[in-house]
C-alpha cells in the first residue's frame, strides 16, 4: 500500500486498533459451571464465552510485558501500574528489593449490572459463608496447559434453600512484599476484578448441593 | 441439562463451540500496526496484522502464585543468550519475586521492541529472534529509537488498550527486510527481607512473524505500535 502524503497523527492514533482483521483471534475464553445436588450427581451444566475483561486484566499483563519499572535507571513504576492499579510510584523501605505477586480467585454473585472495563466489583457478590443466602466457597484450584489456563472455585450451599448465580467475576490480589523504614517485614494488598460476566442462565444450586466455576484463559499463540 | 450423569472430558481443552449466541467475540486483541516512512518522512506503507503469539516466558510471569503453591511448581524462564532461571514466586519474607521500585534497586523493566530478519515457527518456546537487527547505522542495522508505552490503560466505552510503540530508522545505506519482531523485557527477582537477587536477563516476552516482510529504504524509518486490548 502505498500513501503519496503523510498520515497525520490523529489518523495514526486511529490505525493501532483496527476496526476487522482477518485471521483467528489471539484469545479465547470461556467460562463454564457443573452444578450437583446433594447426592453428588450434577444437574446443570453451562458455559459460555467469556466477553468482558477488565482494564485491569489489561494493567496486570502489563507486568510481564513492560515490567513494574519505567526504565535500567528510573526507579518509578511504570504508569499503567500507578495511573490504573493505584500502585505506588516507589515504595518506601529499610533496605532490600520490594517485589510484587498476584493471586486470582472467582468470585460469584446474584446481580447484574451494564459491564464496563473499569468495574472493580460484583453487582450483588455472594458472601462465604452459611448463612441465608451465603456460599461456602472451597480453595481455588489453578491449572496450566502451555497457552491455557485454568481457574475452578467450588462452592457449596449449606443454607437450607437455592441459591441462584447471575454472574461471576475473575479477581485478582496483587501483593507488594517489602522491608518497611522501621525494618519490619510488610505486605500491602490491592485487590482489582479482572473479568466480569453475567450468565446467559441463572446457575440454580439447589440447599446441600455445589458447584464448581472454571474459568479458561487461553492464548492461541 | 444433563440429570444424573458425568459430563466427560469437558476440562480437556476450549470448546470451539461454546457461543451462546451467533457471533463469536474475542474477548481481548492484539495487534501489530507498521508505519513506513521514506527519507522525505512520507508513510508509503502501513502494515496490519493480528499478534498471536505469547512466548512461555510470558506465560510463566503471568501465572498467579496459586499456580505456583498449589503444588510446588516452578517455570524455567529462559533468556536471550539461552541461560535459564527457575522462577518459583510465593508470599513470604524470602520470596523471590518480580522486583518493584524504590529509591535504588534493581529494575524489571522494557527493553524494547526487537525487530529481526529471519523466522521461526515454533512461536511459544522462542527465547529470541530467529536474525535480530542489530543496533547501528552499519550495514544490515537499523537505529533503535526508545520504546514508548502507554502511561495508563486508556478506556473508551466497553473497549480498553494498552500499547508499546517504537520507531526504528535505516542509516545503512540499502533497504532493509524485517520479517519478524518481538518484545524484550528485563527481569529480576529479589527477596523482601533479605536482599538476595537475580538477574535473569532479557526475557522475550512476545514474538510474531510478519505476514509479509516490511522493507525499510535507505533513510526512511518504521515505527511499529503493539496494541493490547479487551472487548475490541
Amino acid at each position: 500500500m502505498v500513501a503519496p502524503d503523510a498520515v497525520s497523527e490523529e489518523d495514526i492514533d486511529k490505525l493501532i486498533i483496527p476496526d476487522e482483521l482477518p485471521d483467528e483471534p489471539t484469545f479465547k475464553a470461556y467460562i463454564e459451571a457443573k452444578v450437583y445436588d446433594k447426592e453428588g450427581h450434577i444437574i446443570q451444566y453451562h458455559k459460555q464465552p467469556m466477553r468482558s475483561l477488565t482494564q485491569y486484566f489489561l494493567a496486570l499483563m502489563s507486568i510481564p510485558l513492560i515490567g513494574t519499572f519505567q526504565g535500567s535507571s528510573n526507579y518509578t513504576a511504570t504508569g499503567i501500574l500507578t495511573n490504573t492499579l493505584g500502585l505506588p510510584s516507589q515504595v518506601s523501605v529499610y533496605a532490600y528489593t520490594p517485589n510484587i505477586s498476584w493471586q486470582w480467585s472467582i468470585q460469584v454473585g446474584s446481580g447484574t449490572q451494564t459491564f464496563s472495563p473499569t468495574l472493580n466489583s460484583l453487582a450483588a457478590p455472594i458472601p462465604n459463608g452459611t448463612a441465608v443466602g451465603d456460599l461456602l466457597y472451597g480453595a481455588i484450584g489453578v491449572t496450566y496447559t502451555a497457552t491455557a489456563i485454568y481457574i475452578v472455585e467450588s462452592v457449596s450451599n449449606n443454607t437450607g434453600n437455592t441459591i441462584n448465580v447471575t454472574e461471576i467475576g475473575l479477581q485478582c490480589t496483587i501483593y507488594l512484599q517489602y522491608q518497611n523504614p522501621s525494618n519490619v517485614y510488610a505486605v500491602n494488598t490491592y485487590n482489582f476484578l479482572l473479568s466480569y460476566d453475567t450468565f446467559s442462565t441463572a446457575i440454580s444450586i439447589p440447599a446441600g448441593g455445589m458447584a464448581a466455576f472454571q474459568i479458561v484463559i487461553s492464548f492461541t499463540g | 441439562m444433563i440429570v444424573g450423569e458425568e459430563v466427560k472430558d469437558i476440562n480437556v481443552k476450549v470448546p470451539e463451540d461454546s457461543y451462546d449466541t451467533g457471533k463469536y467475540m474475542p474477548t481481548f486483541s492484539a495487534y501489530i500496526i507498521a508505519i513506513v516512512r521514506d527519507s522525505m518522512g512520507r508513510v508509503i506503507n502501513v502494515h496490519r496484522q493480528r499478534s498471536h503469539s505469547p512466548t512461555a516466558n510470558f506465560m510463566g510471569l503471568f501465572l498467579p502464585l496459586n499456580w505456583y503453591g498449589s503444588s510446588s511448581n516452578s517455570f524455567t524462564l529462559t533468556n536471550a543468550t539461552g541461560g535459564t532461571y527457575k522462577y518459583t514466586p510465593s508470599l513470604g519474607q524470602f520470596a523471590m519475586n518480580i522486583t518493584y521500585p524504590s529509591v535504588d534497586g534493581y529494575p524489571t523493566y522494557l527493553i524494547g521492541i526487537q525487530v529481526g530478519s529471519g523466522q521461526q515457527t515454533n512461536t511459544f518456546n522462542v527465547h529470541n529472534l530467529a536474525d535480530p537487527i542489530a543496533n547501528g547505522s552499519g550495514v544490515g542495522q537499523l537505529v533503535y529509537g526508545s520504546p514508548s508505552v502507554s502511561t495508563g490503560v486508556s478506556v473508551s466505552g466497553s473497549s480498553a488498550y494498552i500499547y508499546i510503540m517504537q520507531t526504528f530508522t535505516n542509516q545503512s545505506g540499502g533497504a532493509i527486510s524485517v520479517t519478524e519482531l518481538g518484545i524484550m523485557v528485563a527481569v529480576q527477582t529479589g527477596e523482601a527481607s533479605w536482599g538476595s537477587t537475580t538477574n535473569c536477563g532479557n526475557l522475550l516476552v512476545w514474538y510474531d512473524v510478519l505476514s509479509s516482510p516490511i522493507s525499510v529504504p535507505n533513510g526512511g524509518s518504521v515505527t511499529i505500535y503493539y496494541t493490547f486490548t479487551v472487548n475490541p
